[in-house]
């Protein structure tokens, strides 16, 4: 196949910033968690209290994994893995699906396909390219881990796992690459099942058998169905056992013989689930932009609406699960006492930490929706709608509008959920009206995002798809992670998320829930002049 | 000699819609082939299982002897293909996709003639290779396609619209090219909706309409099948001479008296019987027109009543043949 080499060479130019970000990222967050997690954690009886924590919280074992012992390598692994090889999954399903079903929607395989690499070819490139940027992931990590000072065998171990979980999801992208029509359905399938797996896994680890010592726990079946979990259970620094990456391999091989099969049956530009055909006329909601962009963002926001429902649903109905846990371990007992308020203090702080993701969500929602007009401009469609009557600022605003809807939209899915799953809790309006706040309360940092996505789709158009997301993911790592990385105060204060109100614990500092919307509306005039006197950029 | 190209009772149905019913196209070597239909007749859907990008439904096609779909990468060694609606990748320049799809063609882009070669069409197509895909218009989108294609010589040249967004300078380098190529062999399968381009270039022409052929041939046999159009002047006849115009003027179809043009059609056969008649009229400024294309391809879609600013009558019904139109008579 003498064409295969220009088709990965091909790949490797378009993608020559995208992936190495990727990689650096990778190894960049692995490097800070393990010089971290060391000095933060630097004696036996500190990283003990810490697993034992860990181990009888369902909540840290979902976002986390399944620990593994007190050393500081299985807990660097614990604390680690799951995030890294879910940003591995998201890197390769949009690698798959960007150099295959876009190709294709774009007419660009049509002219490759009239060469002598004809059909199969770029697709064997793009599976190439696939595998070849998860392996290069697995030696980021491994190399990072390394240079941290851990033992090499784990380190390698972590590589292949994550490696092993890349080359899963890199089939998952080419398959559904080969079932829907467009590029956003395939990316949007092939999120769907990265969620899938991430949700088995936690709900194995939050299920899991902790030992008799509450150092460790063994993760139940769950685990097992999700290709994350495989790699977990590699279970590197403590057993390095690499038996559970066969499944990977095998796994990863139906799903790349499943694409093989369809691409070689089907015609170019087709697709499994073909589209249906549209309304002969316009319903009356297509009355302009705001219109235009509600109808574009909708199944989007419906998306991320349902992920906050189900999540809503897990922190309201695993609150319970959690103080009956706390209740009967004597560690805990004591904590529980202490706390004002007692068993219901204890469900509302559960919940309000499991809302914080909630805010992450509806700004991701948000944020999506305010990028849908740069990705407008971009296609030369705005073009069109600004040629008309229709206003520059009144075109900007239409899809932050259906931004905000999604983050009201989001956020309210999230606490209806939550109600749902306290309702047979006892004081249960307590419990609610505590979620409500909750809900409220992640308000503010999602509507600061998202004015941060207009102003850059306002200034720097070219650069504001990537400088959104990319925003939001630093937001998140130093929000969020930024304990575990043990990252400097004023570097988590620029993080929204560290601002959110913290509405279950004893003394609640509001002043974001003002000071943050007020920020968004001064972004949002800077946008709004901004908008105003640039070119569009085509 | 066997056809480069040919179809057999071709069909495709996507869904509910049968794009091609049957279709049976023929192009022999060497020719350049006129491939004209209206939109949605099935041009690009022939072209691309032509390609082996889509397979047939059924019925066979075969393209330089092989079958497009099994042998699509060993037949592509040989054929350079140039879409319609051309997209190209948006951080990559011109020049890089050029080289990109000479050598999934199989050439060595260090080889000095493909350099040559290339650097000659860039010159003549006045493309600036260094800009990125993103920011050329459609039709510079269009001339990277055409480089490509033709910067890396083929045996057989498919061509879907190639130069709907090129201007007309650009159009005579095109056809420039084509004729160029089609000497030193190569045969060439030209779908296009420019018609004046079609009668200009191609040595036959097969008609789609519905997933069908409904006529193919050279021009000239084409033209047996239509009407000469002729017209000439009526300023210097009496309303008298114009009203008896249609008795004297036997097997003259749409017969128009406008402002100041009398205009009929009439067979090629009948045609040498009604110049006494317009010499006896000693009518001027007289213009006896072969049909064109475009008058076959209207007479295809349902004559010249189909085309908005034409007279209502079609050829096709005799009772209207002796029955002249009074425009505007002033």
């Amino acid at each position: 196949m003498p064409t295969l080499w220009p088709l990965l060479a091909l790949r490797l130019r378009r993608d020559r910033v995208q992936v190495p970000v990727w990689l650096l990222s990778l190894g960049a967050i692995t490097l800070l968690a393990g010089i971290a997690v060391p000095a933060s954690f630097g004696t036996l009886v500190e990283r003990e209290s810490l697993v034992q924590i860990a181990v009888g919280t369902p909540a840290i074992l979902m976002l986390r994994g399944e620990p593994r012992g007190p050393d500081t390598d299985a807990l660097l692994f614990f604390s680690l893995f799951a995030n890294l090889a879910t940003a591995v999954a998201f890197m390769n399903t949009f690698l798959a699906v960007r150099h295959s079903r876009a190709e294709e929607e774009a007419g660009r395989s049509e002219l490759i396909g009239a060469t002598v690499a004809s059909r199969m070819v770029p697709l064997l490139a793009t599976m190439l390219f696939g595998a070849l940027a998860s392996l290069a992931a697995g030696a980021a990590v491994a190399l990072a881990l390394v240079a941290a000072g851990l033992d090499l065998d784990g380190a390698l171990v972590t590589g292949a796992a994550l490696a092993g979980t890349g080359v899963v999801f890199l089939g998952v992208g080419v398959v559904a690459a080969q079932l829907m029509r467009t590029s956003r359905g395939a990316n949007g399938l092939a999120a769907a099942v990265v969620g899938l797996a991430y949700v088995l896994r936690a709900v194995g680890d939050a299920g899991g058998t902790p030992a008799a010592d509450g150092l460790s726990l063994t993760s139940a079946w769950p685990s097992w169905l999700s290709p994350i979990g495989w790699g977990q259970h590699t279970r590197a620094f403590t057993e390095n056992n690499l038996a559970p990456l066969l499944l990977a391999v095998a796994f990863a091989g139906l799903l790349v013989a499943v694409a093989v099969l369809l691409q070689s049956r089907r015609d170019t530009g087709s697709s499994v689930f073909a589209e249906r055909s549209g309304r002969p006329a316009a319903g009356p909601l297509l009355r302009g932009s705001l219109g235009l962009a509600w109808r574009l963002q909708r199944p989007a926001i419906l998306g991320w609406a349902i992920t906050g429902l189900l999540f809503g649903l897990l922190a309201g109905s695993l609150g319970e699960t959690v103080a009956d846990l706390m209740e009967g371990n004597p560690v805990f007992q004591n904590v529980l006492v202490g706390l004002a308020g007692g068993r219901g203090a204890v469900i509302d702080l559960y919940t309000a930490a499991l809302f914080s993701l909630v805010g992450v969500i509806a700004a991701a929602a948000a944020i999506q929706s305010m990028l849908r007009a740069r990705q407008e401009e971009a296609a030369g469609v705005a073009e069109a709608m600004l040629s008309t009557s229709l206003g520059r600022i009144r075109w900007l605003f239409d899809y932050l509008f259906v931004g905000l809807a999604g983050i009201v939209l989001v956020v309210a899915a999230a606490v209806l959920g939550a109600a749902a799953g306290l309702i047979s809790s006892e004081n249960a309006a307590d419990r609610i009206a505590s979620v409500l706040a909750a809900g409220a309360a992640q308000l503010p940092a999602a509507l600061l995002l998202l004015a941060v996505a207009a102003v850059l789709v306002a200034l720097v158009p070219r650069l504001s798809v990537g400088l959104s997301w990319g925003l939001l993911l630093a937001a998140v790592v130093v929000g969020q992670f930024g304990d575990l990385l043990d990252l400097p105060q004023w570097l988590r204060d620029l993080s929204p998320f560290s601002h959110t109100p913290a509405v279950a614990a004893a003394e609640v500092d509001w002043s974001g829930a003002w000071w943050m919307p007020a920020l968004a509306v001064l972004l949002t005039a800077v946008a709004a002049v901004g908008i105003r006197r640039r070119d569009l950029a085509l | 000699m066997s056809p480069v190209v040919q179809t057999r009772d071709l069909t495709k149905r996507f869904g509910r819609v049968q794009a091609l019913a049957g279709l049976d196209l023929s192009v022999a070597e060497g020719e350049v082939h006129g491939f004209v239909g209206p939109n949605g007749a099935g041009k690009s859907t022939t072209i691309r299982i032509l390609l082996g990008l889509m397979r047939a439904g059924g019925g066979s096609a075969s393209v330089l002897g092989g079958d497009p779909w099994a042998d699509a990468s060993a037949l592509h060694r040989r054929i350079a293909y140039v879409p319609g609606d051309v997209s190209l990748w948006p951080n990559l320049s011109g020049g890089e996709a050029i080289d990109l799809l000479a050598r999934l063609r199989g050439a060595r882009t260090t080889d000095p003639a493909y350099q040559a070669r290339r650097r000659q069409l860039l010159e003549r197509f006045q493309l600036d290779p260094t800009r990125k895909g993103r920011t050329y218009s459609t039709g510079n989108r269009q001339k990277v396609a055409l480089v490509a294609a033709l910067a890396v010589p083929a045996d057989l040249l498919i061509l879907d619209e190639p130069t709907s967004g090129l201007d007309p300078l650009m159009d005579a380098v095109f056809r420039a090219e084509i004729v160029g190529a089609a000497a030193d062999g190569a045969t060439v399968l030209l779908s296009s909706h420019i018609l004046s381009e079609v009668e200009r270039l191609c040595d036959r022409v097969s008609i789609i309409r519905s997933g069908r052929i409904i006529e193919t041939g050279t021009l000239a046999e084409l033209r047996h099948l239509t009407r000469t159009e002729v017209a000439f002047a009526g300023a210097g006849l009496t309303d008298a001479e114009l009203a008896g115009l249609a008795a004297r003027l036997p097997g003259v179809r749409d017969l128009t008296v406008g402002d100041d043009r009398v205009s009929f059609t009439v067979d090629a056969a009948t045609l040498p019987g009604i110049l006494p008649v317009l010499a006896d009229l000693k009518v001027q400024a007289l213009t006896v027109a072969p049909p064109t294309l475009e008058s076959l391809f209207l007479r295809h879609y349902g004559g010249p009543s189909a085309a908005p600013s034409g007279p209502e009558e079609a050829g096709a019904d005799p009772a209207g043949a002796h029955s002249p139109q009074h425009r505007h008579r002033r």
